[in-house]
């Protein structure tokens, strides 16, 4: 028994809101995937195994449906319609993210399958939510991240700002609209009524502003973009610093939390010849408030700086993350994706889980379960279906109909 | 009479600290849940101490990311250290569904608070523990915040620009990510929990969540032998894709052209209509070819134009376009306000201030900020109080113990 395997969820979603049913089928819930005759559009988008464009081929569209059943269903058809509301009337879940009212144009809004199923808990991802003045705007990626706030935090001050290069904007939307979904069902099993949750992924990449999004409300100075760091009143704070064959993460800040890590890894620079007794012993927990003062000179801040560049800099990342293991020295590799799987934290927990694809003779190592739990561990049961993979099965085996209908169906275009 | 909020019955104590932990809890408070967070008397949480400042002033209680990450929880001190916060603890324990925490492992051993202890206490609790690479294997010492997770999960290299250094996302990008999965997983085993009487104990590294929001870059290498790397603003599938500069100090516009239509009337908008005639920009292929000709094309008109003129022109002809907003902007933004991002809260010694609102909306049971983040140790006497029953005596004797700090 896994956490969610009672539930059924019919997940519509274009290429916006895929992770959302993913992490539902994760859990243990019974996912399926509902897609036009042909397959989803997110089929068409690559990567694709061995660069060979091909509606099964696709690694955007194995990232995100894995744990998911297919089936190919026309709901711009009255019959395709009919049968969608049969599948319906058996699920706890419908997940979508067409713009918004285009599944109320079809007949299938919230209000009229909650008429069929009143415990339906109807989960909507779109770019700027339901309603409002930017319903209807057209999106992207980018597009998202730009009103959103990260967008102008990120990258270098000499150029536009700069996305992250893996579009994240509807993978945070999509995720909490996996949570919404969950508080929606806890509240369904007290008052046997579902609800319309919907989701806006301008609102959900807010949360990767780190709060700064609440700087002018506060009052407070806005930061601005620096590359591998940030830029806070006339400071300009590195988070990225260079490795003998690299980058690495390093935290070198102030104030009475993070300045006791600081005054650690000075003491060591020190007893490593990087810096004199007296730079040793500046008060760290004081210094931010002194550079912002003026108490202390920014060409200080500068200096400091290049001390701490020269010890990262004459190490290896090896070398330095073995230094923050010992030591607790708040620094990490900048790692390639190479480096990423081929991770020793990683495997020694069995993190990358092999799934075998049949129809391709092959396994393919996956992004293992994104927690432990000790009583249902997360399985990988599917791999990501092919078009239609579970038509029969679905359509024959659960909602009872024929051969003859299901061949019906198919040769119309329905299915 | 309305609904009751939807998590009114859920009851969390919640031991965790900083960002990550915290914002996930937050996320279940703005549904109902009633969530006991622990804070130490003396080691302050880094959250206190981080920008941005309520007033631009620093102070134990102004740190907005502090104030986000916490608004309505109840907020007592414990001095973990001092024996008699046992009780205090396991009464606590006894009153919970879900006991959180985000220590770097070890910690809740040391004070005898690990799953094995509590489980003794409260057979079918619900423990998770979230920190930055799991509780077991060779790095899961690394203590500290999400930009190093995310440093050594590949988001940083995927970031930036392909001739230069990695600009990395903003922050700690992974403690963006990871709230949403320590949230639907708590939901999930409370779900498994009502049904079979099994609570269990949740290891949770913050990277392997974040690892998903990587999943084709992930595929891209263990399926083809592919290692991606940062490319600038381009894209896959759109073209022209970029940040564009507009009129002003640091003003951007980002347009994002996803159909051939899109491209067409783009040319229109920026009276270009040679361009759209033009068989080499016919596709996307076509253009990423001649990104860098376009891209001067499109500045061009941008240049000139106000982000959010530029922004109404070309979505007005359906083209995904949007100004590069900051927090002023935001603040301004009428969809933000239609949908309530921000919410007024009133604070114990800040008065009127603000957090972010909660995301997903319920349109039956929507999501309330019940309150402001607490001060240091707000509710030691509500929660001995009315949620543990502790009558005057007792918490009298325990102030003196000096179990609050």
């Amino acid at each position: 028994m896994e956490m969610l395997s009672p539930y059924r969820v019919l997940d519509l979603t274009t290429e916006r809101g895929l992770l959302c049913g993913q992490l539902l089928g994760d859990m243990g819930a019974d996912v399926i995937k509902v897609e036009p005759p042909g397959g989803s559009p997110a089929r068409g988008l690559g990567p694709f195994l061995n660069d060979q464009p091909h509606p099964d081929r696709s690694l955007y569209w194995w990232a995100y449906n894995r744990n998911k059943r297919s089936i190919t269903l026309d709901i711009d058809r009255p019959e395709g319609r009919e049968l969608l509301k049969r599948l319906v009337a058996g699920s706890d879940f419908l997940l979508e993210s067409f713009n918004p009212g285009e599944m109320a144009a079809r007949g299938l809004g919230y209000d009229d399958l909650a008429a069929l199923n009143p415990k339906l808990v109807y989960v909507s991802i779109t770019a700027f939510g339901q309603d409002g003045p930017k319903a209807s705007y057209a999106d992207a990626d980018l597009i998202i991240m730009a009103a959103g706030g990260p967008l102008v935090l990120t990258g270098d001050e000499d150029r536009p700002p700069v996305r992250v290069s893996i579009p994240q904007a509807y993978l945070h939307a999509s995720a909490d609209g996996a949570v919404g979904a969950l508080v929606a069902h806890h509240e369904s099993v007290r008052s046997g009524r579902g609800q319309h949750v919907d989701v806006a992924a301008e609102q959900s990449v807010a949360m990767a502003t780190q709060s700064y999004v609440l700087a002018a409300p506060l009052g407070s100075v806005e930061a601005r973009r620096m590359a591998g760091g940030v830029k806070f009143g006339p400071l300009d704070i590195p988070l990225v610093w260079p490795a003998r064959d690299g980058y690495i993460a390093l935290t070198f800040l102030f104030g009475s939390a993070l300045g006791v890590f600081t005054r650690k890894l000075m003491h060591y620079l020190c007893e490593r010849g990087f810096c004199d007794e007296a730079t040793r012993d500046k008060d760290w927990i004081a210094f931010g408030e002194q550079l912002f003062s003026g108490a202390e000179p920014l060409s200080e801040f500068e200096r400091i700086k290049r001390i701490v560049s020269e010890f990262t800099s004459s190490h290896t990342k090896a070398e330095l993350l073995q230094l923050a293991v010992e030591r607790g020295f708040l620094m990490t590799p900048i790692t390639t994706i190479e480096e990423v799987v081929k991770s020793p934290q990683l495997e020694a927990r069995e993190y990358f889980r092999p799934l075998e694809h049949p129809e391709l003779g092959r396994s393919f190592l996956y992004p293992g379960p994104f927690a432990k739990f000790s009583a249902t561990p997360l399985r990988y049961r599917r791999r990501p279906p092919t078009v239609g993979e579970h038509n029969r099965e679905i359509y024959c085996g659960e909602l009872g109909l024929s051969d003859a209908d299901l061949r019906n169906l198919s040769e119309r275009g329905i299915v | 009479m309305a609904d009751a909020l939807p998590l009114a019955d859920v009851k969390i104590l919640d031991f965790m600290w900083v960002m990550a932990g915290p914002a996930s809890t937050r996320m279940l408070a703005d549904y109902g849940a009633t969530i006991v967070r622990i804070e130490s008397p003396t080691r302050v949480d880094t959250a206190r101490t981080l920008q941005p400042f309520h007033n631009n002033t620093a102070g134990p209680d102004s740190s907005g990311l502090f104030g986000n990450c916490n608004a309505g929880k109840l907020g007592i001190t414990l001095d973990l250290g001092n024996p008699r916060s046992r009780e205090v603890v396991h009464a606590l324990v006894r009153w919970a569904d879900v006991v959180t925490e985000s220590f770097s492992p070890k910690a809740m051993r040391a004070w005898g608070y690990d799953y094995e202890s509590l489980r003794r206490i409260k057979p079918d609790i619900v423990m998770i523990s979230t920190c930055l690479m799991g509780q077991y294997g060779p790095l899961s010492r690394i203590a500290g915040f999400g930009n190093m997770a995310a440093a050594i999960s590949g988001f940083h290299n995927l970031t930036g620009w392909p001739d230069r250094p990695p600009a990395s996302p903003f922050g700690a990008y992974t403690d963006y990510v990871s709230p949403r999965f320590t949230a639907m997983a708590i939901l999930a085993a409370l779900d498994h929990r009502r049904r079979t009487g099994e609570g269990q104990y949740i290891d949770q590294s913050q990277a392997e969540s974040s690892l998903h929001f990587l999943g084709p870059a992930i595929l891209d290498y263990t399926a083809n032998g592919r290692v991606q790397s940062r490319v600038g603003n381009a894209d896959r599938e759109c073209a022209p894709h970029g940040v564009y500069p507009a009129a002003g100090e640091d003003r951007w516009i980002a347009i994002a052209c996803r159909t051939d239509a899109q491209w067409r009337a783009l040319c229109s908008v920026i009276g270009r209509i040679d361009l759209a005639a033009d068989p080499r920009l016919a596709t996307a292929a076509g253009r990423r070819e001649h990104s860098e000709e376009i891209d001067r094309a499109v500045s061009e008109w941008t240049r000139g134009m106000g982000a959010g003129a530029a922004e109404a022109h070309l979505q007005h002809r359906g083209i995904p376009a949007h100004q590069v907003q900051n927090s002023a902007q935001i603040a301004r933004d009428p969809q933000m306000a239609h949908r309530g991002h921000f919410v007024e809260v009133n604070h114990t010694t800040l008065g009127k201030t603000v957090v972010e609102g909660p995301r997903a909306r319920l349109s039956r049971t929507p999501a309330q900020v019940r309150a402001a983040a607490p001060v240091l140790g707000e509710h030691n006497q509500h929660v001995l109080e009315k949620i543990l029953g502790y009558g005057e005596d007792r918490i009298t004797d325990l102030v003196a113990a000096g179990v609050f700090g």
